[in-house]
């Protein structure tokens, strides 16, 4: 079970990591329009003019 | 939360009935011959505008957008002169901006987006304009940034672009609340995304503690320590909102909601904290950032429900200057120069164009025209203008040039003075007290005195616990549920609001919409449609009601007067003529030939001057306006032309009265009209002849009688009534200052909605209730087993998720709402 004082400072380190990401992603506009991307993806316009 | 409301119907609309246009959905006229192809099938549209649009949009190859949008189009309207006018003034306002050498960016918001196809739709197609290097749309916000190389004024083109494809677009300055609001949402999204990942790692490492194991101390103090770390940021970052609020409701003396969840928030930290370090107690690091995490998300439902308000009831024409022609050489012909209104002084002259503004009060010198100002005296009908009458800023011009010699400008305008009244108003109004700041009040003061009651006695029989049980009092006590019963009912009701087509602006609105006493409603635009109808047809000779309709809608086609544009409704379904040789006599009506006969539409006196007997004299009788079709023989029809009372205005009424709400009709009108409109419907107090100030001074004084006042209206001159009832609904095509005074806005012409809204009022506040009357009676049972010391970790932590959940789901309900037939 000594593997714990290990693993939990880990999971501690990686749950920083992850709300960093998430920092990252909020402060660069990632979620600023949740509808508009999806149309963007699927409706590609794929006959330039 | 607000899934229900953010995502657009689900439904393709390219499957509708054949009998609806392609383009925007709307009823496609018999034998309308409007016909296109579109991605290689034949379609059916409604107007040329929707077939250009179309068009446009499948000759660039766009035409994916039909396939993936969810939402009907809206239907285009085109405005050149408006556009010219615009793309003016954001250039002498300086809205368009040089971000380097040769290179211009301009901010946009876009009307008539309605799913997320559009938002594609529009930047693919504006991508491909020559000159623009970049173009970007946002749905959410229904905002735009395009970026070209070339001159300021390729503008026109961007804006005859969008208006090519259906869409409208107004230059904004994007310096404005609208970054600031955007950096609200960001921040509390950031705040509740950390404190949701924290409290679920921080529900992972109280698990052995939940399932009752009894482990090592070292491990123990292992997890208690990681939790501590990851509860730290949401203690110290995530909560701050809560430490704020708390602040200030304190020092203003009137302790709210914040005050007992920052005490919460503290006090269980602290007892965690203190536990982790002597080693007796228990952590509550889990119920903390919970609770923390919860409350986030409520609020963030929230704010995106209000966001979404804001963004429907916004109007770029307050953002953008007014602009006006000044004749400074006047009465020397003079071409004009565009200038900002706020530079005009008394005793310039301006040119006033048609479909402009009148920028100033002032006297017309010169010009024959007619002048809308619904907005401003809530009469429906244009009057007309000639040499010597008096304009009002804030009208609109809706005939021929008019040269104006400015007698008030600036704030010393009639709208402006309308406009410092609503603010006065604003601040005069009723502070309306949420039910759970109230109840906060008492629980605060409740929860403290008996904080403090159970430390001095454990403190005087076992003072090694005192300080165990006074934490183990306050996290208990946490009032998670107390503090989620309003804010849940609130978002789900918002939510269910947006679906019905009713726009929350103000927050408490619902809550104090529930408590009212007396409904104040306005007559033009409200109870009425606000533009003319056809009630009357009387024909003289042997043609047919449709005939005759035909010959007045084709001497009337193009003619932008609400009576023409009345008689081109009537006759909507009714086979076309074309009027040859159209010729308008301002003021009095219009000439022109068909199939070789010449008829005139118009004021009776003048259309049929030979007429004595049967036809009426009388340009307007008391109920409505006259107007007489005659060809050269004498009078064929007469048609009556009125304001009409809504059809469900009666209804609404009915349904006010039935749960005893009082209510009164006040209107700018005269009192007989007012008269007549509150017997239509059925309402007993009428008040006529009412300036806006005197419709302030009525809901004043019924305020002052101890009612809870709600206001209906529309116009500007409802505007100061709307600041100062408890609660104000802006209804239908409401200007620009009524929305703005408005806790709520329900567009359309539907007055079922607003009684849809005091009926979802009532239910909040029932559900509300119930929530608060729950986590009230929860801590009455919890506090006591605190105080006393019979609180194990494991209950307390369940009992505040069940209850927090309860609550929850109590007020989901509210989403369901459905409106009853």
């Amino acid at each position: 079970m000594d593997i714990l004082f290990l693993l939990v400072p880990l999971a501690v380190v990686l749950a920083f990591l992850i709300g960093a990401a998430f920092w990252w992603s909020v402060s660069s506009g990632q979620f600023d329009d949740l509808d508009g991307p999806a149309h963007r993806i699927v409706a590609d316009d794929d006959s330039p003019p | 939360m607000d899934a229900a409301v953010a995502t657009p119907r689900a439904e393709t609309v390219a499957a509708e009935a054949p009998s609806s246009c392609f383009h925007c959905g709307e009823p496609v006229p018999r034998g309308a011959p409007y016909v296109a192809d579109v991605a290689g099938q034949s379609r059916r549209f409604c107007c040329a505008g929707c077939v250009a649009v179309a068009r446009t949009i499948d000759g660039a190859g766009l035409s994916p957008f039909y396939a993936q949008r969810t939402a009907s189009s809206a239907r285009p309207e085109h405005d050149e002169p408006a556009r010219v006018r615009q793309v003016e003034a954001a250039l002498a306002a300086g809205l368009v901006h040089e971000v380097e050498p040769g290179t211009h960016e301009v901010s946009l918001l876009l009307d008539g987006l309605t799913c997320g196809a559009c938002a594609w739709l529009v930047e693919s197609w504006l991508g491909r304009q020559p000159g623009v290097t970049e173009a970007s749309v946002n749905y959410a916000t229904r905002r735009a940034r395009v970026r070209w190389v070339g001159k300021a004024n390729v503008l026109r083109d961007v804006l005859a672009a969008i208006d090519a494809l259906g869409y409208h677009a107004f230059v904004y300055d994007p310096a404005t609340r609208e970054t600031l609001l955007r950096r609200q949402t960001r921040t509390l999204l950031l705040r509740m995304g950390v404190a949701l990942l924290a409290m679920m790692q921080v529900m992972m490492l109280a698990t052995p503690a939940y399932l009752g194991e009894t482990i090592e101390r070292d491990y123990q103090a292992l997890l208690d320590g990681a939790a501590l770390l990851l509860t730290l940021p949401v203690v110290l970052y995530c909560a701050l909102p809560f430490y704020r609020g708390a602040w200030r409701s304190l020092r203003s003396g009137r302790p709210g909601m914040d005050v007992p969840v920052a005490i919460g928030i503290v006090g269980a930290f602290v007892a965690s904290v203190w536990a982790l370090a002597t080693g007796r107690g228990h952590v509550y690091f889990d119920s903390v950032t919970m609770f923390v995490a919860l409350l986030l998300v409520a609020r963030y439902a929230d704010s995106l429900a209000r966001e979404k308000a804001a963004a429907a009831i916004e109007h770029v024409t307050r953002e953008l200057p007014t602009l006006a022609v000044r004749l400074a050489r006047y009465p020397a012909v003079d071409g004009g120069t565009n200038v900002p209104a706020h530079v005009l002084h008394a005793g310039d002259v301006v040119r006033v164009d048609p479909g402009a503004a009148v920028p100033v009060d002032g006297l017309v010198l010169a010009g024959d025209s007619v002048v809308e100002e619904a907005l401003l005296t809530g009469e429906a009908m244009p009057l007309r203008k000639v040499a010597g009458a008096t304009v009002l800023a804030g009208s609109v011009n809706r005939g021929n040039p008019l040269v104006v010699r400015a007698t008030a400008t600036g704030g010393a305008t009639t709208l402006a003075t309308l406009s410092r009244l609503v603010e006065r108003a604003a601040v005069a109004r009723p502070p309306g007290v949420a039910l759970a700041d109230r109840a906060a009040s008492w629980f605060v003061t409740g929860l403290i005195g008996v904080a403090i009651a159970a430390g001095l006695f454990w403190m005087l029989h076992d003072p090694s616990r005192a300080l165990a049980i006074v934490f183990a009092v306050l996290v208990v006590s946490c009032p998670c549920a107390l503090s989620l019963a309003t804010p849940a009912a609130m978002a789900f009701a918002t939510g269910s609001l947006g679906r019905h087509g009713i726009v929350a602006a103000r927050g408490n609105a619902l809550e104090t919409l529930a408590r009212v006493t007396h409904v104040v409603l306005d007559k033009t635009g409200t109870l009425t449609r606000g533009t003319p109808r056809l009630v009357h047809t009387q024909i003289y000779r042997d043609r047919t009601h449709d005939d005759v309709l035909a010959l007045a809608a084709a001497l009337e086609a193009g003619m932008a007067h609400p009576l023409a544009a009345a008689l081109r409704e009537a006759a909507r379904d009714l086979p076309v003529h074309v009027a040859q040789g159209v010729e308008v006599m301002h003021g009095d009506g219009v000439t022109g030939t068909i199939d070789g006969v010449r008829y005139r539409l118009g004021r009776p006196t003048w259309a049929c001057p030979r007429s004595t007997g049967d036809a009426p004299a009388a340009a307007d009788t008391d109920h409505g306006t006259v107007v007489l079709l005659a060809d050269e023989r004498g009078p064929l029809a007469r048609f009556v032309l009125d304001d009409a009372v809504r059809d469900d205005a009666a209804a609404l009424v009915r349904a006010l009265a039935r749960n005893g709400i009082a209510v009164s009709l006040v209107s700018g009108d005269r009192a007989a009209t007012a008269q007549r409109v509150a017997r239509a419907v059925g309402i007993a107090d009428v008040h006529g002849d009412a300036r806006p100030a005197d419709k302030c001074t009525f809901v004043r004084a019924l305020q002052a009688e101890g009612a809870v006042v709600a206001m209906v209206g529309d116009g500007i001159n409802d505007a100061p009534a709307l600041a100062q009832a408890d609660v104000s609904i802006a209804f239908g095509d409401a200007s620009a200052l009524a929305r703005w005074s408005a806790d709520m806005v329900v567009p359309g012409h539907d007055l079922g909605r607003v009684d849809s809204a005091f009926v979802l009022a009532r239910r909040t506040r029932r559900v509300i209730r119930q929530n608060l009357a729950w986590a009230l009676g929860y801590n009455a049972i919890a506090i006591p087993l605190a105080v006393s010391g019979l609180v194990s970790p494991l209950v307390a932590a369940v009992g505040m998720s069940v209850s927090s959940l309860l609550v929850v789901a109590n007020a989901l309900r509210l989403a369901r709402f459905r409106r009853a037939a």
